[in-house]
């Protein structure tokens, strides 16, 4: 066929062809979404250096800020999934998160092991409890769960308490190295968000992702289709506690003490509603959107905020205006961020239509 | 036996308390289908607003303070229904439960702008103890407790016997078995909605001010884990009816207090951090065999 069709247009139209397939390829790498994944990480992880050293171009505290947004945005992935692949929400994060911080704890802190071993026993035991808590709770849905899972965090926050209150940890080993206060913790947060987006994306795009997209829908619909929802609200619900875990993991590389009794700490209520927060600010269906809607949630403040005076010496404000903010854009804008930006797009290629039109008159074709 | 009655005594206040947050949750979950997170600031809004008027500055009674201090949590209530919910109808469940988030980081703030960075507290309502003679001697009983028991019996009654036999407790319940047919029905559910915000927010504010009276420093966080309670207290009383999650709400506390016996029965007292955890798990069993609550009704989903 090759050959033949050589023969037929000769040598230039083979050329072309070779260009067009070049030219495809290209297209197709340049679009790939995980490509886009991995220059952001070099972006931020290229910020977060050139923060750590000092120089003024950007602050200081930039670095362990974005550090510490993108460890959550762990955990607003996995609810992204959750919540808009498999329609169901949870208000479990606050303690889910915390089964890392205690995995690397006592990991890290107490036994002295290394880090690789904190992660794989943070989502060896997050994945059992995700398994167990699920075979419980799944039985109910929709608001109830929400309830319940709320419920269950605060179980998992008192045994914080009564287990070992206050935590922290000096120093760490990764393989080799030891990591110090001074070290660039971002590195570390950047490929576990990166790792986790791939893996996301992957997901939704197979043949599981469209089950739990089905089973969104209607349930009853993806039953007769013959899809057993408790496999995949399981799948769903264990990946987001597998996620809420690891994302502890990060938290405790940047910030390395927490405190378990703080009502209004990193286990607390108060983080898992601001991670639903986020997750429906960026867009419930968009793995970007998640990120992004972390960084307005945590990354906002602790980064371009905190240079204004102003606002540096009132930081209520923007705890009201982002209270706004999030009631402004769950009754104007249910598809958040996301949605907005596929609507302007659409708007702006609207606009050039019919500017065309005005230029070179109706198409009539 | 007088160990065993302390502590089941000690427990009457949070008892009153979670009792009157989960009737609030459960008026605006039935009648707005949303969970209201912000119960607890709202609460704490109010209590803030009891102490003062109670404060050095105006030097008010608690029995005068206490209903400004309702007022202001009833307005708050109303206003965010009125200005929010109304608007916001076709917003799904869990957007309704974003809003009432929002609304927590909102009134957060206000208050410090309002009240500035203090921790007030509230005088008791009553002083002093009661006083057991003979085979009781030894029992601490407050005065106080015996107040907020009143208070809680009398209030809760009332707004039980009004829902079972007043046209608005009616249009309560028709409004919270489907909105939209009682609206069709002639009902005002605009109003009816609004009322409940009310209601649910003067209950938030008595409930902040009995538990403000008893021990705690009021802070703006102060009540959220009475609402965590209450919240368990809905789902394991099921939200089908309105006594339901009001006698969980009841019985979360007393089972807290009859752990922390048992454990120091058995000699393991320095376990007692663990009730509330015993406490939750016992809960979850219960869930678990009764998906619909203790008082749950089992509905038939239509397809």
């Amino acid at each position: 066929m090759d050959k033949l069709l050589t023969n037929k247009y000769g040598v230039k139209g083979a050329v072309q062809r070779a260009d067009a397939k070049l030219t495809l390829a290209l297209r197709k790498t340049v679009s790939n979404p995980l490509l886009h994944y991995l220059i952001f990480g070099v972006i931020m992880c290229v910020i977060g250096y050139i923060a750590k050293q000092n120089t003024g171009v950007i602050p200081y505290s930039w670095e362990s800020g974005l550090a510490r947004t993108f460890a959550y945005s762990i955990a607003s992935v996995g609810f992204c999934l959750l919540m808009g692949y498999s329609g169901l929400a949870s208000l479990g994060t606050g303690g889910f998160i915390g089964i890392g911080t205690y995995a690397m704890y006592y990991i890290m802190g107490v036994l002295d092991l290394p880090f690789a071993l904190a992660v794989v026993v943070a989502i060896a035991i997050a994945a059992l409890v995700g398994i167990i808590v699920g075979f419980i709770s799944l039985r109910i849905e929709g608001i109830y769960l929400v309830i319940l899972t709320l419920g269950l965090s605060e179980i998992l926050r008192q045994i914080y308490v009564a287990v070992e209150d206050n935590i922290s940890i000096s120093r760490f080993r990764v393989f080799i190295e030891t990591i110090t206060t001074r070290s660039v913790t971002i590195y570390y947060v950047m490929v576990a968000l990166i790792i986790v987006m791939i893996v996301t994306t992957n997901l939704i795009n197979s043949p599981t992702g469209r089950a739990m997209l089905a089973m969104k829908n209607s349930t009853s619909a993806a039953q007769a289709m013959g899809i057993s929802l408790i496999k995949y609200r399981l799948l769903a619900f264990v990946l987001c506690t597998v996620y809420a875990a690891l994302s502890g993991v990060m938290y405790m590389v940047t910030t390395r003490s927490v405190m378990a009794s703080d009502a209004n700490g990193t286990y607390a209520l108060i983080t898992s509603l601001n991670i639903l927060a986020a997750v429906i600010i960026g867009g419930y269906k968009s793995v970007w959107g998640a990120v992004f809607g972390t960084f307005i949630m945590y990354g906002l403040q602790t980064t371009l905020l905190q240079q204004v005076n102003f606002l540096a010496d009132n930081p209520i404000i923007i705890t009201f205006f982002s209270g706004i903010l999030v009631i402004v854009v769950v009754m104007f804008f249910p598809g958040g961020v996301a949605q907005l930006l596929v609507e302007l797009k659409g708007l702006i290629k609207k606009l050039i239509k019919k500017i065309r039109e005005g230029r070179y008159g109706k198409d009539l074709g | 036996m007088t160990y065993l009655l302390n502590t089941l005594f000690a427990t009457l206040v949070p008892m009153c308390v979670t009792a009157m947050v989960t009737m609030a949750i459960t008026l605006i979950f039935k009648t707005s289908s949303t969970t209201n997170f912000a119960q607890g600031v709202i609460s704490a809004f109010g209590a803030y607003f009891v102490s003062y008027f109670m404060g050095e500055k105006v030097g008010l009674s608690i029995w005068i303070a206490m209903p400004i201090g309702v007022i202001a949590s009833t307005l708050v209530a109303v206003l965010i229904d009125v200005g929010i919910f109304r608007r916001g109808r076709y917003v799904n469940a869990v957007g309704k439960q974003i809003i009432t988030m929002g609304l927590i980081s909102i009134i957060v703030s206000v208050i410090p702008m309002i009240f500035g960075m203090t921790q007030p507290s509230i005088n008791k309502f009553v002083s002093g103890n009661v006083q057991f003679k003979g085979a009781l001697e030894g029992l601490v009983v407050t005065n106080n407790a015996l107040t907020c028991v009143g208070i809680t019996v009398a209030v809760l009654g009332v707004i039980f016997i009004l829902l079972r036999f007043s046209k608005w407790g009616l249009t309560v319940r028709a409004t919270a078995s489907n909105e939209y047919v009682a609206g069709m029905m002639g009902i005002n559910t605009h109003v009816v909605t609004a009322i409940t915000w009310g209601l649910a927010g003067a209950l938030g504010a008595l409930a902040a001010t009995m538990l403000a009276s008893e021990n705690a420093s009021i802070s703006v966080y102060f009540m959220t884990n009475y609402q965590v309670y209450a919240f368990l207290a809905g789902i394991l009383g099921g939200f089908a009816t309105f006594y339901g999650p009001v006698i969980a709400g009841v019985a979360i506390p007393l089972i807290n207090g009859l752990v922390i016996w048992a454990l120091n029965m058995l000699g393991l007292s320095e376990y007692s951090g663990w009730s509330m955890v015993i406490v939750y798990a016992i809960a979850l069993i219960i869930i678990f065999f009764k998906p619909q609550g203790l008082f749950g009704k089992r509905i038939a989903k239509k397809v």
